[in-house]
């Protein structure tokens, strides 16, 4: 886009709304600073995480019904503490979310597939037996169920033994 | 480790050696890792976190990697910010909570930080533009320590990490750049919009906000997802050459058209710094670039551009409390840090008239 008042590319971009009228204005660095304009700032780093911000609140907002109410049954993690705190509670989400998460990385990344390095042992997360173990092992304890919690905490340090 | 010694020291990655030194301080590469068998740390009790750092420990020793493990636990705010001026951890890791550390490799190039945001961020830094060798010694750290855990990975979306920013890869790769002459010519906001469109962010020397301190400013990649580590490195490698270009343009530009002008910053910048007996941090900050810029000119000649890149981190906050042994009010702070300034650069101007 060329600048309004001159030929050179514009890099200002501003809209406001004046008695319900929307103006907008495209200038050029040294036009902005002659009309008292000075060009924005760069962008802070957060570029991409403002981007899935956004993403978050768009698609949670067009699937309310079904994913706001998805919880991860491994962390207890529902969409919507994602969509307010924007970190993931386990590896397991990443399948429990996956409808959710798919286009948010198609657009933030523009991509959806990993390529490059790859680690020599490959445990399917979901299936990590010790990760439901412990999640088994939150909820005893948050029923003050400590008899189970007993058993599991053995179970876990079984599985840590065979290893 | 003993941190007093590291006000003594410095990192490796400060030499100002190696490929394009004069303009690129240093090359960083970090990857985000995390165990299969734990939920990510922000929603990790504090027992879990415990086994987590017990295991992340467990497997540096095994793995036979000389790191000296330090728990931020149980450092003091002094410390632990002393840690964040050396770039050894985050912000993020010193005010966090509950257990969480760091390990920290004998010449600071290596540093593994454990209960971050994710499990393990592992850190390499090699002064200056050498991504490749960094990829190198960072690839293998990695599989190092893979051989003694399960990273939580999945085949579609690769290395799996507490936001999905940071998803396949998990690599954050880095370069920092000192451009003053771009700075002061403004040109820098059109470097910036080019590498916004790449992808490509851009930060200070410590992290967020637009004022960069000094003229450092930091380029890292944004996608980690679906591209290799070895594309996203070449990204960057072909990108910052032509920014080095670019302020290496602009400092010949300055320095042909208003010679004397420039030697006159530089000079006087160089005085105020032999001679003030109090000056804040940013005003040092913004002198020490001017300096650092004179003597890559040769404007400056009794100098070592390692002294400057030291002055840089030695005189920030943390360090200068640690070098005074007592904690100081900004007040104080200034005079101290006039202080540290006269006599590191008064011993290195000895040093060169010696050699002379
Ligand atoms: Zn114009
Ligand atoms: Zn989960």
């Amino acid at each position: 886009m060329t600048c309004q008042r001159c030929s050179r590319e514009a890099s200002v971009h501003l809209s406001e709304t004046v008695d319900g009228q929307r103006r907008e204005l495209h200038l050029c660095g040294p036009c902005a600073r002659k009309a008292g304009l000075t060009p924005p700032d760069p962008p802070p780093n957060a570029a991409l995480e403002a981007i899935v911000d956004h993403l978050i609140v768009q698609h949670v907002g067009e699937l309310v019904g079904e994913l706001a109410k998805t919880s991860c049954p491994l962390c207890g993690l529902k969409f919507m503490d994602f969509r307010t705190g924007g970190r993931l509670g386990c590896p397991n989400d990443y399948e429990a979310f996956a409808t959710g998460l798919l286009p948010l990385l198609r657009t933030a990344h523009g991509a959806s597939r990993h390529v490059g390095k790859i680690p020599r042992k490959r445990t399917p997360p979901s299936r990590s037996p010790r990760l439901r173990l412990r999640a088994r092992l939150r909820e005893a304890i948050a029923r003050e169920d400590y008899e189970l919690a007993a058993t599991i905490r053995d179970q876990l340090r079984q599985e840590d033994a065979d290893q | 480790m003993n941190l007093d010694a590291l006000t003594r020291t410095s990192g490796e990655w400060l030499r100002g050696t190696g490929p394009e030194s004069d303009i690129v301080i240093c090359s960083r590469i970090r990857l985000a890792r995390n165990l299969a068998d734990f939920p990510f740390t922000n929603r990790a009790s504090d027992t879990e976190k415990t086994e987590i750092e017990r295991i992340c420990r467990a497997t540096m020793d095994k793995a036979g990697l000389e790191l000296d493990y330090q728990s931020v636990v149980n450092l003091d705010t002094l410390d632990r910010q002393l840690l964040v001026e050396r770039q050894l951890i985050s912000r993020e890791l010193s005010t966090g909570e509950g257990p969480r550390g760091v390990a920290i490799g004998p010449r600071e190039n290596v540093s593994v930080m454990v209960n971050e945001e994710d499990h393990l961020r592992i850190q390499v830094m090699n002064s200056g533009f050498s991504l490749a060798d960094v990829w190198e010694q960072i690839n293998i750290l990695d599989d190092q320590i893979e051989e003694y855990l399960h990273y939580a990975f999945n085949p579609q979306l690769g290395y799996l990490t507490a936001c999905p920013t940071n998803v396949g890869t998990g690599i954050r790769v880095g370069v920092m750049l000192h451009l003053p002459a771009l700075a002061n010519t403004k040109q820098i906001e059109k470097v910036f919009r080019a590498l916004h469109k790449l992808n490509l962010a851009v930060r200070g020397l410590y992290g967020e906000g637009t004022q960069a301190d000094g003229d450092f400013y930091q380029i890292s990649n944004q996608q980690t997802l679906g591209k290799s580590e070895r594309e996203l490195i070449r990204n960057l490698s072909e990108v910052v050459p032509q920014i080095i270009n670019y302020e290496r343009q602009a400092r010949q530009e300055w320095i042909g058209q208003r010679r004397q002008h420039l030697h006159d910053q530089v000079s006087r910048a160089y005085g105020v710094l032999k001679t003030a007996h109090t000056i804040s941090s940013s005003e040092t900050m913004h002198l020490l670039s001017s300096v650092r810029m004179g003597v890559n000119l040769g404007l400056i000649d009794d100098l070592e551009i390692r002294t400057v890149n030291e002055l840089f981190i030695h005189t920030q906050p943390a360090h200068l409390q640690k070098i005074q042994g007592e904690p100081l009010e900004v007040d104080e702070r200034n005079i101290a840090r006039a202080g540290y300034i006269r006599r590191r650069l008064a011993s290195d101007n000895q040093a060169a008239e010696e050699r002379d």
